[in-house]
Parts: C-alpha cells; sequence; structure tokens
C-alpha cells in the first residue's frame, strides 16, 4: 500500500529559477561544492555574475576554449584577488547603471589564507557584491593540504602523520566572525543541511547587497578530501551544527543573531567521527578540539546577547 | 587551420549560447538508487540534498534520478526519512 | 617632437604626475583604482582632490594593495568600462600575477608606471628595472621624455588599448623623480578635442563585454590548441600595435599638433654617423649635447624608443641603417647577460644595420644623473668605435669600477 503523501519540503519553493549547469560535470560523488553551485542561481536567479578560482570550483566553473558547462556569466579569476575582481565589476556596473548581482564564489584557501587581504579590504570599503566561501577546511583541488580553517587534529597532505606529528597542530581561523567584524550590512554562516536557512540568507544577501558588502561562510564538506562516505555529506554538515562545531548564525551590520537554537549540543566526536580526516586525533586531541568549539561558541553567544543595534556608518565610496 | 577554431572572441571567453559541455557522469555509476514508489511520501529531501539535482517529480507522487547523470553517490537514499531508496550494485542492472 | 601653431592652447605649469592624472581626467574613465607609492603618489592625490571636486566622474576605488588595484581595474574593463591605474616599482611587482592576467584576458587597461628601481637592494631612486622585470607580461609600454609627452601618452595609449584591433593593455611609463616631480610647461587639450580624438575608439565594433545573464564567460581555460591559438592572436595584435601607434600619432598631430614620429622618435638622425639609442628624461640631456657635438662637428643623431613593447626593431633597423657605430643607453640592467635590456634586444637586428657596431652603456640606475659630461663620454666612445678603435662592449658610465675586467672574477667581499 502505497504511504500518506507528506508536504513537500519548503526548501523547493526557493528554488524559482532554473539550475544553469550542465547535468553532467566533473565534481566526486557526494561533493558538497557541487550542491552549493547547483543552488545558488536556482535561488538567486541565473543573471548572477559569479567568479571564480582556481580551485574544485574552477574546472567547472570556467569553460574550455570556447565552450562553457553552465550559463551564468561569470569571470575566472587569481586566487589573490578575487574579491577586487569582484569590486571592479560591481563599481563598473553601478557606473554603468546596469541592474547586477556580482557573486564572488571562492574556497577557503581564497578566503581564509591568500586572498584574505583583499576580501577585508572589500568589506572595509563596503563593495556591493556578495562574496560566498565554501568552506571545505583546505586545499581540496590540489590534493588535500591544510588551510586557515582547516580544523586542529585534521589530517592533510602539509599536516601529515608521522612520527612526531599527527594532524594540524593549530586551531582553525574564524572567517566569518572575522568578516562580521567590519560591520558590513550582512554576514552569516549557512551548511548544506539547513538549505532553507541558505536559500533565506542567500535571498538577504541579495537584498543587502544594495548597502554593501556582504559575506557568507557556508561549509561544505569534500567526501574526497576529508574521508566520509559519499552518502554522509548531508549528514557530516548536519552533525557539525548539532556539535556547534560550525554554528549558524547571521549578522546584519555586525549584530550577531543565531539563526539556528542547538538545545543540547553533541560532543564534537559525533562529527569528527564520520570523516577519516580526524582518525589520528587521540582523546585528548578531541578534548583541545572540543574546548576550541565551546570557547568559539562562548564568544558568539556574548556577541550575540549584546544590546543595542549597531548601525554601519555611511560609506565614504557610496 | 582556421585561425578562430577554438576561441569566437579575441580573449579568452566561453559562450553558453553555443551548447553546453557535458560529461557521462551515469557511467561512473557502482551503485543505482532505486526509488520504492508505495514508500516514497513526496516529501522532496531526496531532490533538494541531491549534488547534481536530478531527482526529477513524477506525477506529483514520487521522485526518480536521472540515471543518465546520476553519480551514484547515496545522499538521496541516506537522507529519505522513510528509506523509500535502496542502492543495488549497478553490475545487477548490466546483464 | 614636431609642434604646429594651434589657435587655442593652455599652458599649465605643472609636474609629470600632475600631467598623467589631468590626462586620466580627459579621458573620463569609468573606475580607476588608487593605492600609493613612491613617486607615484601624487597621481592618485590629483584623481582623488578632481573626485572629490566632481571634476572627474568615475568609481573610484581606492584599493588596500597594487595587486587589488590590477584586479579591480581588469574586471571592470572586461565588464565594458575605460579604466585608470598607477603604480611604481614594487607596486608593479606586487601586481605582476593580475598584471599577467590583464593582460592574457585581453583588457584594455592604461596604467602608468612611475620608474623606480625594484627589490630588493632598497632604492627610492629612479630607474627602469620595475619596467623590465615586467617587460614578458604581454602589455605594450610606452616611455614618454617629460611632462608634454607624459599627458600625450596617456591619451594616445586610450586609443591603441582600446582600439578593436589591438585589444592590449598599456603602460605608460616616465622616469620617477626626473620627471614625477618636475614641473615644466604643459599644454593641457581642451575637452572637446580630447573627446574627438578618442570619439574613433566609439565608432568601431564593440569589444566582447562581461554583461549579467549573457551567458558569455571570461576566463575561460586554453586548452591546447585553444591555448595556442589566443597566444598567436595576442602576439599580431602586438605587433599590429606597431604601425597603430605611428597612425595615433598622425592623428593626434592633427587635433593637437603635436607630434612625435609613433614608436620612434628621430632627432638629427639623417646625416648622423653615429647614434645613441635612448629613451624617457635622458633624452632632453642627449639632445642637448648633440647640439654641441654637432657644433664641434660631430655627426651624431639620436633615436629615442618611444615603446618597447612590442619592440620596434622594423623602424629602428630603417632608421639606424648604414650608420657608423651605435651606443645604447640602458637604465637598468639584464642580469644573466652584460648589456643592458635594450642593448640586447637592438643586438638580434644587427645583421640588419649593414655592419655598424654596437655598444652597451649602463647609466642612469638609481638616481645616478645621466650628465651631459655622461652622455659627451658617451658620444666620445661611440665615435672611437666608429673611428675603428677597441672600446668595451658594456660601459657603467657612472660607476667605473665596473669597467675594470678584473672587478667581476672575485666575490663574497
Amino acid at each position: 500500500m502505497a504511504a500518506k503523501k507528506g508536504k513537500l519540503t519548503k526548501v523547493l519553493d526557493h528554488l524559482k529559477h532554473e539550475d544553469p549547469f550542465s547535468k553532467g560535470v566533473a565534481f566526486c560523488p557526494g561533493c558538497g561544492l557541487e550542491l552549493l553551485l547547483r543552488f545558488i542561481p536556482q535561488v538567486l536567479g541565473n543573471d548572477i555574475v559569479i567568479t571564480g578560482t582556481p580551485s574544485c570550483s574552477a574546472p567547472v566553473l570556467l569553460g574550455q576554449n570556447n565552450q562553457s558547462w553552465h550559463k551564468l556569466s561569470y569571470f575566472g579569476t587569481l586566487m589573490t584577488g578575487a574579491a577586487a575582481n569582484a569590486t571592479g565589476l560591481a563599481r563598473y556596473y553601478k557606473k554603468a547603471g546596469i541592474d547586477n548581482t556580482v557573486v564572488c564564489f571562492n574556497g577557503d584557501g581564497t578566503a581564509a589564507d591568500i586572498g584574505f587581504g583583499n576580501l577585508s579590504g572589500a568589506a572595509e570599503r563596503n563593495e556591493p557584491f556578495i562574496y560566498i566561501c565554501y568552506d571545505n577546511e583546505g586545499y581540496m583541488n590540489t590534493g588535500i593540504q591544510k588551510s586557515g580553517t582547516t580544523p586542529y587534529g585534521a589530517t592533510t597532505t602539509t599536516t601529515p602523520k608521522g612520527s612526531i606529528s599527527k594532524g594540524k597542530n593549530l586551531r582553525r581561523m574564524n572567517l566569518a566572525l572575522k568578516m562580521a567584524m567590519h560591520k558590513i550590512p550582512y554576514a552569516a554562516t549557512a551548511t548544506l543541511s539547513d538549505l532553507d536557512d541558505l536559500a533565506k540568507k542567500l535571498l538577504k544577501a541579495k537584498e543587502a547587497k544594495e548597502r554593501g558588502f556582504v559575506f557568507l561562510h557556508v561549509l561544505a564538506p569534500c567526501t574526497t578530501g576529508w574521508g566520509h562516505a559519499p552518502e554522509n555529506t548531508i549528514e557530516v554538515c548536519r552533525r557539525a551544527v548539532k556539535t556547534n562545531y560550525f554554528p549558524l548564525w547571521e549578522a546584519v551590520n555586525g549584530k550577531i543573531k543565531m539563526t539556528k537554537e542547538v538545545k543540547k549540543p553533541k560532543p564534537v566526536k559525533t562529527y569528527t567521527e564520520l570523516s577519516k580526516k580526524f582518525v589520528n586525533m587521540t582523546e585528548e586531541d578531541h578534548q583541545i578540539l572540543q574546548d576550541d568549539v565551546d570557547y568559539e561558541f562562548c564568544i558568539l553567544g556574548g556577541l550575540s546577547q549584546l544590546e543595542g543595534e549597531c548601525q554601519l556608518p555611511v560609506s565614504a565610496e557610496d | 587551420m582556421s585561425s578562430n577554431k577554438y576561441f569566437k572572441h579575441e580573449g579568452p571567453w566561453s559562450d553558453a549560447n553555443d551548447p553546453l559541455m557535458v560529461s557521462d557522469t551515469g557511467d561512473w555509476r557502482t551503485k543505482r538508487p532505486i526509488v520504492d514508489k508505495d514508500q516514497c511520501i513526496f516529501c522532496g529531501f531526496c531532490a533538494i540534498y541531491c549534488p547534481i539535482q536530478v531527482m526529477e517529480m513524477v506525477e506529483k507522487s514520487h521522485f526518480k534520478p536521472d540515471l543518465d547523470f546520476c553519480k551514484g553517490c547515496g545522499i538521496c537514499a541516506k537522507e529519505c526519512p522513510k528509506k523509500a531508496i535502496s542502492m543495488e550494485p549497478e553490475g545487477d542492472f548490466q546483464k | 617632437m614636431i609642434t604646429k601653431a594651434k589657435e587655442k592652447t593652455q599652458i599649465k605649469v605643472i609636474t609629470g604626475n600632475a600631467a598623467a592624472a589631468t590626462a586620466a581626467k580627459l579621458a573620463c574613465p569609468d573606475v580607476v583604482a588608487a593605492y600609493p607609492i613612491t613617486p607615484q603618489t601624487e597621481i592618485i592625490e590629483q584623481i582623488s582632490k578632481f573626485h572629490a571636486n566632481g571634476e572627474m566622474d568615475c568609481e573610484l576605488i581606492t584599493v588596500e594593495g597594487e595587486n587589488s588595484a590590477m584586479n579591480a581595474v581588469t574586471a571592470a574593463s572586461l565588464a565594458g568600462g575605460r579604466v585608470f591605474t598607477a603604480t611604481s616599482s614594487w607596486g608593479l611587482v606586487f601586481m605582476y600575477d593580475a598584471v599577467l592576467a590583464a593582460a592574457g584576458s585581453r583588457a584594455p587597461i592604461v596604467m602608468v608606471n612611475v620608474n623606480r628601481e625594484t627589490p630588493g637592494i632598497i632604492a627610492v631612486s629612479s630607474g627602469q628595472q620595475d619596467m623590465i622585470s615586467t617587460r614578458d607580461a604581454g602589455w605594450i609600454f610606452l616611455i614618454a621624455e617629460d611632462c608634454q609627452e607624459v599627458l600625450d601618452l596617456v591619451l594616445q595609449a586610450y586609443r591603441l588599448a582600446e582600439d578593436y584591433d589591438i585589444q592590449v593593455p598599456v603602460m605608460v611609463h616616465y622616469d620617477g623623480f626626473y620627471l614625477s616631480y618636475l614641473s615644466e610647461g604643459v599644454d593641457v587639450p581642451f575637452q572637446e578635442d580630447v573627446d574627438t580624438f578618442l570619439s574613433v575608439l566609439k565608432d568601431q565594433p564593440q569589444r566582447t563585454k562581461l554583461t549579467p545573464g549573457e551567458g558569455l564567460g571570461c576566463g575561460s581555460h586554453g586548452i591546447l590548441g585553444g591555448y595556442l591559438e589566443l597566444r598567436h592572436k595576442h602576439v599580431s595584435a602586438m605587433e599590429r600595435s606597431k604601425e597603430k601607434f605611428d597612425q595615433i600619432d598622425k592623428e593626434y598631430e592633427q587635433i593637437f599638433g603635436r607630434a612625435y614620429g609613433g614608436q620612434i622618435e628621430e632627432y638629427r638622425m639623417d646625416d648622423a654617423d653615429v647614434v645613441l639609442v635612448g629613451s624617457g628624461s635622458m633624452c632632453g640631456t642627449i639632445k642637448t649635447v648633440i647640439d654641441e657635438k654637432r657644433e664641434a662637428g660631430i655627426k651624431v643623431g639620436l633615436l629615442k624608443m618611444r615603446m618597447f613593447r612590442p619592440f620596434p626593431g622594423e623602424v629602428m633597423v630603417e632608421s639606424l641603417k648604414g650608420k657608423k657605430a651605435i651606443g645604447v643607453v640602458d637604465r637598468s640592467l639584464n642580469f644573466g647577460h652584460k648589456g643592458g635590456p635594450f642593448y640586447t634586444e637592438l643586438k638580434s637586428f644587427e645583421t640588419k644595420f649593414e655592419g655598424s657596431p654596437m655598444v652597451s652603456f649602463i647609466d642612469g640606475v638609481a638616481n645616478t644623473d645621466i650628465t651631459t659630461a655622461n652622455v659627451a663620454t658617451m658620444i666620445d666612445t661611440i665615435c672611437d668605435l666608429a673611428a675603428g678603435k677597441e672600446v668595451p662592449e658594456v660601459t657603467w658610465v657612472s660607476y667605473p669600477e665596473a669597467n675594470d675586467p678584473d672587478s667581476a672574477k672575485v666575490g663574497g667581499q
């Protein structure tokens, strides 16, 4: 007997536009990046201009000779200056009176490491575009190397297990919080398990970029680089949220608000146990990571309880 | 050889007004998602979480993967709240 | 330079940097990116002032570094805008990856580079080493001799870069300190004349532009033959830019009454026996010394290079053919080769000069003045060369120690 039909997920209501990508593109099975990349233009529209850098997104985002993998207008650029490129596009469109949504789409290597200077600069100048960092916590495309967002304990090819070492010995930077502290019109975190939340944040981003710079930090697990089963990509995201490893929040003009309250956070181990990159962590290492997660969440909680509306000063360049 | 054999423009421009490139990603699959129509409650979770967005709606009753492109990652099966999708070895269908 | 009498002129006493900023203003760019570096800073200060006073209707992006300056103007240019930026020395090197990307994506940018020495010997002083460090970037390089030519070249650069047949970024170089801060009389064109001069571009087919919703993308991978095709198109466009530049120089004369000769400017070359080849601000000094030497009966001329990339070899050969001796003055070094960079490149055309011997002079590096005495020494040397005497292939004019063959034999001290 057929099951009683339930209610169709409201996430589908957000997908108002066509998926502009070719159906067959060369991302790994279970790729978080692929889902994110197909999701964004279905929410924001196919008239966005997307910029991409050398990364796992480049082979698909950028064409080959005259041919393309998707229907979006795009600019393939350098990791060093991605935010500056997007600035140039958005400013010219502003000058020429061309309606535009420029989406500067980069991995954590660009956003947190080599391109952070110009990301911060664009935020300081309150440039009118959307910067999205898809965070797979390392340089996945070049073969899984450590980045500034690689978490404590994670094994990568530049933080390998050796006789005197067993993974990254440093904490990850909190990129999204750093960006929110620029007091930009909109900053938010999101991940692939919570697509309704992601869609709403994308729509808020589109609206907020009329007032200036927008930063979205999206956790996008890499099945190949992290060593989780392809079918677990969404589950990894879900557990990242449920352990407060990756809390979901947004900040309007720097004022932080949680968008998903986790009533009883699970131990971070329930997150790390799904991915082989954490396999070399001892109990002690897990405690260090747990302490760091708790510390970060504590700061976020404190900031989100700050009273009073933080008004963004009007940009001198507007 | 024509001087404009590969590019239509002076610089490194691609043009999506021409047919898009497409890879035969269906050929990568080692496991195939099989949807149990009777178990399906038509919630759409398989469709939204499918990384390649190939779960097609069938008559507002259930979803069906486009096997030409489905890579067989298994996310749809994993995320289905009713366990209405099973991943079957692709070899079973090659006979 | 040939100057025709014009009915209307407005002479202003301004610096080379102010001339560059004024030219940028007259070109009405859509987007300007600005970042300070000595000795360029005055340009962006001037532009910021124009912008602040509403005299310049552009998007002014006060970037956080030169790398971003180049990235921002590249994208704005590919989106369809007219753009301007300026830099110098370490700033040029800091934007190097973006300089390559700008050229490879064929963004018709105009950038001023105020020549200055490059790291790691810290030298806040003039020299063309920054230009040489980026010579293979795929940009067109133009070099100005004085403040008037700075202004004129920036305007000519827009016609060249944005020409539909060219679409290659252009860098306008001039000597830092010598020209950047030198005030002299500059005939500042009227806006309507500049508009007329640049309006030719509007009548051409429009270049490909990155527009929302049109499905065109810039930055596609060049796969195998595609890569070769684009590189060949780029190299071909640079070749075409030589004659185009000559033509633009002529059209410039029609409107503004000033012509320089295009790729090269010849000074007293017609009956010259010996020739100095130079570029930039040194040429004023060289012309002065040539006049003196001429009075003493020495038939010497100057070939001034206004274009360095592409290398104007063909017109130089025409100009130098049959001369008895040639001395090339370089304001930079060519690491890995004893002779200066201009010398080395010109040397590859040597067989076409019908046997004129050539020597290299290194001078003016790090603000060592190329004095009239230095130029006289160079002319004496090439006269010796013409007379069949043995002279060193390379002479460091302001550092005689370098000319002792033993000086190169031992290191570490």
